[in-house]
């Protein structure tokens, strides 16, 4: 409507920005400090780069292990979510009208209304009766219980896309399978960012499912080792600043370089 | 207001977006089809493996690392010992390595995480029991116990060096013949004071709770804390509760409680009313700090006194190591005689039932028991040993060793009380509010609700 | 066509029976044990019939953390959805840097929760109190955290900092459907800024703001990790929600069937008001 700048806009935003960067400055700046610079000023931007912190929290949380652990279980999670949930998506997109599959709809998106509490004494039970208490069980819990969101997501998006591509590709003489592989599943690109990015996030920070899963101290992901060691960091805030930061900044690293691509990927699957 | 067809609009909007979007979207070119295609079976492929994995019970492709590691040097023997004890981790560690080089074949690793209680029953409902568990004489050892989660050690070659009152006050603690823990250093709590501040200050050691009081009202008309309050993590108002009720409560009052006889509001009276007067000697800010905010106040001299498990003393020194600190027995009567000091097992060693390496379970406990060992972690944790003929003879806590030798001891009162109950939470509840008659009166009627519920 | 068809059953199928074997079979087994006296490690349980039902219903540790729950988890959905509907105007408005700020303000959103708890935790024991002891009030010059009244209060800033960031980019998603000739049709008849967001923008975002407020309430009624790293549900018991209870509860012994209890009750209680919610608001998307 104006084509000017909105000054008051701009300027309150602004503002508003202090709120959300003053805790990331905060932790930037204590993890490189010494106790003694702390005493001195809590504010202060830190003098030099004390990375005696980092290496001894890196030794402290064997931190390269649970780092191994949250990429492995995040990496094959948004993997194996994209290329299943998607597939049953389609199955169901494309029948909606039966019975069978409209109850597959909603039997799913009725799960999203399930509280976790419930289920979260239970599920350790069946893990470890089924030996599934380790970082491949607990993948298969993601991707399993991804599908109560993402089927939602998947379908609304797939309804849009129009059925003469298919029908084309039957004529020819491809399979129903061949079809959603060749032709749907590369259609779904935007919604597949989208879930694939709402995935991702879920499954590296994600620390209730790991703490009643994960059985072994080595398999711990990276937030469940933060919660392991806060006993050791309790009278050494900078070390224990250094963990945070080392646990927060891959995401932060990957969302700085991707920023624009998984904002419009969250904003997609929005708006259905 | 003007009643739009958004409806109707909202969708033209969506369509037309979508529409977009899929306008620029022409068929991909075989070359991605084939990547997709390949893609797909490789995950399918992966998936199924997976699935067929778990269920056959075999190692999923996505093994763990240490798994692999198992396989590279030559199965070794793999232990897991669990302890409760945050400020220990690094001494046991110490004692692991030892251990570890002692023995090629065998490989300990220690497991020490925050809430280890509650952790620790998570792993045994998931049938996932440590190997070793490192822990105190709680109300959670006995019903672990109890429920046949550890083996009973009396057979052991260890129990024979163990101070025999320890040893029963495991066996009354689970209320069983069989011994499920065998007990390997003790702590005790108490007061530990700042002796810079006490010199600077004239005054000496309290051995009556009158002489206590004086002292604290001396340190106040001198502008100084008395004690230093960390009430923010709950467990720590567990020091000064322990102190009082071990030795005011009256004579077998959990047992005639358990009968229905007598009630926390009459029997726990002085002890609610000597707690809020340590409340009141505290600092500004004690409902706003924990423990380790405590332990670094403290070595800063903050205050005088501090109500902490000479567990504490460690963590202190860390924060300054030249202070010089001393301890001793809560005075929580007035009549020195019958002041004990507050002492349980501190760390007893249970090892698991369905562990599948019994006999190396069972070395490394004896690993722990040998005199040089607990001489190492009782030094280095300020704790004492149960194993006969281990002194402690570090300067910061010889203030005990008298109640050590007399056998003036007593245990800590919560190790009775139900976990269920989480008296901690009550206790903290009643230092925030200061509501006394609601506090006994909680007692009891939480001490009935989980009684109820059995 | 008819062979061709089982494979869509095909791709369903499998998938059916892993969530079933997952999620609804744990539901029913939650369900199952509520009636027994397990504990969660014993070899063995009875049947208790509704025994652990009529003890919920008396017990006071319940009550208090649903009253803690659903007082956290209205006043963040609203705070977090006005504060959010702001800023995704604000972001939507034409402003300098926009894509800049739009990125920070989405930053919280790919942080794990449990650290931005612990890093919170920190402010507020050693950086908020020096603040508040400079500017002299009292009020703020202790550890909110610390204090059985305001505890909850620390939590609801945590929570809200952090969930600001993903319901801020919905509105703002939800904003830029909005075409621009509504408004120029508006502005002709000189309808002022109020006028017109009530008129025009919310009636057509109202569907996104259905989604958020259902979304977020179903969320913050199941708030842990914050309560984990902030207060561990005290002091006391100022700030124990119910899956915290459900969650330390089920492991202190003797506990695991009467919590089981406990969260069908809560299953009932998120499930109605889920439903209640969508109707009642989706009425008002119609009305408008």
């Amino acid at each position: 409507m104006q084509k000017k700048t909105n000054w008051t806009a701009t300027f309150l935003i602004a503002f508003g920005t202090l709120f959300i960067l003053f805790p990331l400055y905060m932790t930037v700046s204590i993890a490189l400090k010494t106790p003694e610079e702390m005493a001195e000023s809590l504010f202060a931007l830190p003098t030099g780069f004390h990375l005696s912190n980092f290496t001894k929290a890196i030794e402290l949380t064997n931190f390269f292990q649970a780092f191994k652990n949250s990429t492995v279980i995040t990496i094959a999670t948004v993997l194996f979510t994209l290329l299943t949930n998607s597939m049953v998506a389609y199955a169901v997109a494309r029948n909606r009208r039966e019975k069978f599959f409209k109850g597959v709809y909603y039997y799913f998106i009725s799960a999203l209304f399930i509280p976790f509490p419930i289920i979260m004494l239970p599920i350790m039970q069946l893990t470890t009766a089924l030996r599934m208490n380790n970082p491949s069980g607990l993948i298969v819990l993601y991707i399993v219980y991804g599908l109560a969101f993402n089927i939602f997501v998947y379908v609304g998006y797939i309804k849009s896309i129009p059925k003469e591509l298919e029908e084309a590709a039957i004529v020819d003489g491809a399979s129903i399978w061949g079809t959603f592989w060749r032709i749907i599943f590369p259609l779904l690109g935007p919604i597949n960012a989208t879930v694939g990015i709402l995935t991702c996030l879920w499954a590296w920070n994600d620390f209730m499912l790991p703490l009643i899963i994960l059985g072994k101290p080595e398999m711990a992901t990276l937030p469940l080792v933060q919660f392991v060691f806060q006993g050791q960091f309790s009278t050494d805030f900078n070390l224990a600043f250094a963990s945070y930061l080392m646990a927060l900044s891959p995401m932060v690293i990957l969302y700085l370089i991707a920023q624009k691509w998984v904002i419009n990927g969250v904003t997609q699957g929005a708006v259905k | 207001m003007k009643a739009l067809t958004e409806t109707q609009d909202k969708q033209d909007l969506h369509n037309d977006i979508r529409g977009t979007t899929q306008m620029k979207r022409t068929i991909p070119t075989k070359q991605l089809k084939k990547k997709a295609a390949v893609f797909a079976a490789a995950g399918l492929l992966a998936a199924g493996s997976i699935l067929s994995g778990c269920g056959a019970g075999t190692q999923a492709p996505a093994a763990s690392p240490a798994d692999k590691q198992g396989a590279a040097d030559g199965g070794k023997v793999k232990l897991q010992f669990f302890q409760n004890k945050p400020e220990a981790k690094v001494s046991f560690d110490a004692l692991i390595r030892k251990f570890n080089a002692a023995n090629p074949g065998i490989e300990v690793t220690q497991v020490n995480v925050p809430d280890a209680e509650t952790v620790l029953k998570v792993n045994v409902a998931k049938n996932e029991v440590p190997d070793i568990v490192g822990m105190g004489a709680t109300d959670t050892f006995a019903s672990l116990s109890k429920s046949g989660t550890f083996q009973d050690l009396s057979g052991h070659e260890g129990v024979k060096t163990v101070q025999p009152a320890y040893i029963d006050m495991v066996k009354k603690t689970t209320g069983t013949a069989e011994l499920y823990g065998i007990p390997l250093t003790s702590n005790a709590n108490g007061i530990i004071y700042n002796k810079a501040l006490f010199a600077e200050l004239g005054l000496t050691v309290p051995k009556t709770w009158d002489e206590l009081m004086a002292a604290a009202e001396k340190i106040k008309t001198a502008g100084k804390v008395p004690f230093y309050h960390t009430f923010k993590d709950s467990w720590t108002t567990m020091i000064s509760f322990n102190s009082l009720a071990s030795n005011l409560q009256p004579e077998n009052f959990i047992e005639d409680r358990k009968a229905g006889k007598g009630t926390f509001a009459e029997g726990y009276k002085e002890i609610a009313e000597k707690q809020l007067k340590l409340v009141e000697l505290g600092h500004k800010d004690q409902n706003g700090k924990g423990y380790g905010d405590g332990n670094t106040a403290f070595a800063k001299g903050a205050a005088v006194m501090y109500l902490q498990g000479v567990w504490a003393i460690p963590e202190i020194l860390k924060a300054n190591p030249a202070i010089e600190l001393g301890s001793v027995p809560f005075p929580a009567s007035n009549d020195p005689a019958k002041n004990k000091l507050v002492s349980g097992v501190d760390t007893l060693l249970a090892v698991s039932k369905t562990t599948k390496h019994s006999k190396e379970a069972a070395a490394f406990v004896s690993f722990l028991l040998q005199p040089d060992n607990v001489k190492q972690l009782i030094t280095e944790q300020k704790s004492f040993s149960a194993v006969q003929g281990v002194a402690q003879d570090d300067k910061n806590v010889t203030g005990l060793n008298a109640a050590f030798e007399d056998g003036q001891l007593v245990d800590f009162a919560d190790h009775a009380i139900p976990g269920t109950m989480k008296i901690d939470t009550i206790i903290q509840e009643y230092y925030f509010k200061k509501d006394m008659a609601a506090y006994l009166k909680k007692l009891d009627s939480e001490w009935e609700k989980v009684q109820s519920r059995k | 066509m008819a062979r061709q068809r089982s494979v869509f059953y095909l791709m369903t199928v499998p998938a059916l029976l892993l969530f079933f074997t997952f999620h609804t079979i744990p539901v029913i087994q939650g369900i199952f044990y509520s009636f027994t006296n397990w504990d969660g490690f014993s070899p063995s349980y009875d049947f208790i019939g509704i025994k652990n039902y009529l003890s919920v219903f008396q017990d006071g540790d319940v009550l208090n953390s649903y009253l803690f729950t659903f007082k956290f988890a209205v006043l963040t959905t609203l705070l977090v959805n006005a504060l959010s509907l702001l800023i995704a105007l604000g972001l939507n408005a034409k402003i300098k840097l926009r894509q800049f700020f739009r990125g920070v303000y989405f930053l919280p959103n790919v942080l794990s929760v449990l650290i931005v708890g612990y890093i919170f935790n920190y402010l507020f024991s050693n950086v908020f109190p020096v603040w508040g002891a400079k500017t002299g009030i009292e009020a703020l010059s202790g550890n909110l955290l610390g204090s059985m009244e305001y505890a909850w209060i620390g939590i609801v800033i945590v929570v809200v900092w952090q969930s600001l960031a993903f319901n801020s980019i919905l509105y703002l998603a939800g904003l830029q459907t909005i075409s621009e000739d509504l408004y120029e049709a508006s502005s002709l008849d000189g309808a002022g800024r109020w006028r017109e967001f009530w008129s025009i923008t919310f009636p057509l975002i109202a569907s996104f703001f259905t989604i958020n407020m259902v979304l977020s309430l179903r969320s913050f009624l199941q708030v842990f990790d914050q309560i984990i790293a902030l207060t561990g549900g005290g002091p006391g018991r100022a700030t124990q929600s119910i899956a915290h209870l459900i969650y330390t509860g089920g492991f202190q012994g003797q506990e695991f069937a009467y919590q089981s209890a406990n969260s069908v009750i809560y299953l009932i209680v998120i499930v109605g008001i889920s439903f209640v919610q969508i109707a009642f608001l989706q009425k008002r998307e119609m009305d408008m």
